[in-house]
């Protein structure tokens, strides 16, 4: 069964990853940080990918997820990762909003719209107190118990993400088989076309947007209980949006393992870029970041799963996607 | 911008000091210091100034220069003796501005470069990030320029600030205003006008707090958002009420903006002050400078006399970096000589040491780059000897005022403005 290998291998090597390097906190800590990048990147990949709606502001529930999560430490004095749940339910309610509206609009107009809610989120959050301001809110500087998360390893943290991941691919999957799956790519390929054909496509577009919300803020929470602090910018900051686009559009926009491909190549290029270059102070860090970025686009625009996609027998589900000539 | 392109023609000469660390095969090994700044993002102009300040301090202690060996102990040459004449390796990391990176950056500096202590990392919140890793792991962690009141209420055992607070900065107005009163200044009615965010707030209740102990009367307080485009209505507030006394605490455009409107509405107050930030901006200067003659700041950075610590400092910067010591990289360049000197009298690169190292750190005023008026830790990693100088500004020039030791000019009031 050829086509269970790469998921298979993938699966062994994910478990196993830290025992292979174990001792190198650094190494430790970039496992952890991919697959971080990878739950975010899957979720958009529902609304972005499968349904071809390209949003560039899905900064706007991480936000949420690390905000609910420090928020509940900062005035309520619970372990951040009790505000997971709150953070994804108002993300369902806030796809929701934003959604109805916006999810009318066509193509880029929809993008923009995106954007236009992320950046207006984050200005308001640098104004409110109860936020923090300007300055951000941080979460326990000491660990008071486990459920505080704060661990000197980053291997913990390691397994709670690869156990989101798994959850929230699992859950891609049976989506993408299902009649949910098939309206939604029926939608990305035409929308006037899988309307006629009696799709609700307003519907679904818009539980796709809810659920995709909804595991995006729970990666901010993540985030948060990593990272101990969030402020405006590094909760609701248009950067956090394109990254995922990135990631996902890198590894093939649309595909169930795109994304994780994608945060396995950037995360990493990122991470080591920074540290070997990063010290020089000229900026050259974002040179060669975007320099390989550019080249991958260039040579393999739907992403680069699609090198294992190019089997006659398999319909070619990932090629000419919208999603991914948006983020180039 | 300016900043900008001078940063791009010192980007070769940093790269030189790097070199200093491979010492001949007698040496001792290098003691590395990880040092953590913005290097590229929003911050990278004031992030490089500061890594070039800490170069500096670095090369005066390795390499020695004879004027300030007479003042401080360290900068005789040779490294640190306390380490049998181990130098310094600076290794540098970029935080990116972002917390994320910062943290990062610093578990790979503990781990991976094996630094024997941390520095950086400018932005309050990424030093809050990545002083939580340097905790965990038990190493020290100091910042220099870092003013978040929260940095030091987490109880941390390894994290240590030697920058002034907002609470330093209010003393120094305080203590300047009662001097001017004593010298028969008027000082009845003072106006605090306030940008609304973090920045503005936060000081502005801490100048209200400190002022109301002191016995100094605040009669009236301004907030405003630094965005708007006009600032009349506050201007006509303040012209009617006409305090004695104006404190500022604005960003840049919003301080060119005040600084037009009042000349327009041609209303002054007898002592203007402003806190920093905005009105420190090199475009702020350039833009409005011949207009607020007279106008009083604060700064970190006090040119001093020749001859002294921060006089010969600011000579070997400008030769490296083709500007002069400012508030942000005197700052920096403290914080680096006071880790320097902690790691010596430890004698080891044992964290544990250097921290009770630090926790024993006395240093006298005189050996100051910056102006404090010392350095001590108190339980917290504060320091408790930190100030600032008020300066003014006298020919278009920032000038020392006060306090008295460190004055290179005398005070000139009223306020002259245009």
């Amino acid at each position: 069964m050829k086509r269970y290998l790469f998921p298979g291998a993938l699966v062994v090597l994910a478990l196993v990853y830290p025992l292979l390097v174990a001792g190198s906190p650094v190494w430790e800590r970039l496992g952890a940080l991919v697959l971080l990048g990878a739950i975010g990147a899957s979720a958009w990949n529902i609304v972005g990918g499968y349904a071809g709606q390209v949003s560039v502001g899905h900064s706007v529930f991480f936000g949420f997820g690390a905000y609910s999560a420090v928020v509940v430490y900062t005035h309520l004095g619970w372990p951040p990762i009790a505000g997971a749940p709150l953070g994804m339910v108002l993300s369902v309610l806030l796809a929701a909003i934003i959604g109805v509206p916006t999810l009318r609009l066509a193509g880029h107009y929809f993008s923009m719209a995106t954007i236009a809610v992320a950046e207006l989120v984050r200005v308001l959050s640098s104004t409110s107190e109860f936020l923090g301001g300007a300055q951000g809110l941080g979460g326990p500087a000491m660990p008071r118990t486990v459920f505080d998360l704060s661990f000197i390893s980053a291997t913990p943290f390691y397994y709670i993400f690869l156990a989101v991941l798994a959850f929230l691919l699992g859950l891609t999957w049976w989506i993408e088989r299902g009649r949910m799956g098939f309206y939604l790519r029926a939608i990305k390929d035409s929308e006037r076309a899988a309307r006629s054909l009696g799709v609700s496509s307003g519907r679904y577009k818009l539980y796709a947007y809810m659920l995709s919300g909804a595991f995006t803020s729970l990666a901010g929470s993540l985030y948060l209980c990593m990272f101990g602090f969030v402020d405006p910018e590094s909760g609701f900051g248009i950067l956090i949006s394109v990254k995922m686009v990135v990631m996902a559009a890198l590894g093939g926009a649309g595909v169930l393992f795109g994304p994780l491909v994608g945060a396995l190549i950037l995360v990493p290029l990122e991470e080591l870029s920074n540290s070997y270059l990063g010290g020089r102070g000229a900026g050259l860090t974002f040179v060669v970041y975007g320099a390989i970025i550019v080249i991958i686009a260039r040579f393999l625009p739907s992403g680069l799963l699609s090198l294992f996609e190019r089997r006659p027998a398999r319909p070619p589900a990932a090629k000419n996607q919208p999603a991914s000539g948006h983020a180039d | 911008m300016t900043k900008a392109t001078r940063r791009g023609f010192s980007a070769g000469a940093a790269l030189t000091v790097l070199g200093l660390g491979k010492a001949a095969s007698a040496q001792p090994a290098p003691v590395k210091i990880g040092v953590i700044y913005p290097l590229s993002g929003n911050s990278a102009s004031a992030g490089n100034y500061s890594k070039m300040a800490i170069e500096v301090g670095a090369d005066v202690i390795n390499n020695g220069n004879a004027e300030l060996a007479k003042i401080i102990p360290l900068a005789k040459g040779g490294g640190l003796p306390g380490l049998g004449g181990a130098k310094i390796q600076l290794i540098f990391a970029d935080n990116q501005g972002t917390p994320a990176a910062g943290q990062n950056q610093a578990l790979r500096l503990i781990s991976e470069e094996k630094v024997a202590a941390l520095i950086g990392a400018y932005q309050s919140g990424i030093t809050l990030t990545a002083s939580a890793i340097a905790e965990r792991h038990g190493l020290p962690f100091l910042t220099a320029e870092s003013v978040a009141a929260n940095l030091t209420e987490r109880g941390f055992k390894w994290f240590f600030r030697t920058t002034p607070v907002a609470i330093d900065f209010a003393r120094a107005y305080s203590t300047f205003l009662k001097e001017q009163k004593a010298a028969g200044q008027k000082v009845g009615a003072i106006a605090l006008v306030h940008e609304n965010t973090e920045y503005g707030n936060s000081v502005a209740s801490v100048i209200a707090d400190q002022f109301g102990k002191d016995g100094l009367p605040i009669t009236q307080k301004i907030a405003y958002s630094a965005n708007s485009s006009d600032v009349q209505p506050q201007v006509l507030q303040l012209k009617e009420k006409n305090p004695d006394v104006v404190i500022f605490i604005s960003y840049t455009s919003d301080a060119i903006l005040y600084a037009k409107t009042m000349k327009e509405l041609n209303w002054k107050p007898s002592i203007m002050i402003a806190d920093n930030a905005g009105f420190n901006d090199p475009a702020f200067l350039k833009a409005m400078g011949s207009t607020v003659e007279g106008l009083v700041n604060r700064s970190a950075y006090s040119g001093g006399k020749p001859g002294s610590v921060p006089a010969i400092f600011n000579e070997l910067y400008k030769a490296k970096a083709g500007v002069e010591l400012d508030d942000v990289s005197v700052r920096g360049l403290q914080g680096f000589l006071v880790l320097a000197d902690a790691i010596n009298r430890a004698g080891s690169t044992d964290p544990a040491k250097i921290q009770a190292a630090l926790r024993a750190t006395n240093l006298p005023a005189e050996q100051m780059a910056a102006g404090y008026d010392g350095v001590k830790f108190d339980d917290k990693g504060q320091n408790v000897l930190a100030s600032s100088v008020v300066t003014q500004l006298q020919g278009g020039k920032y000038v020392t005022i006060f306090p008295k030791a460190r004055a290179t000019a005398n005070v000139i009031l009223p306020y002259k403005g245009w």
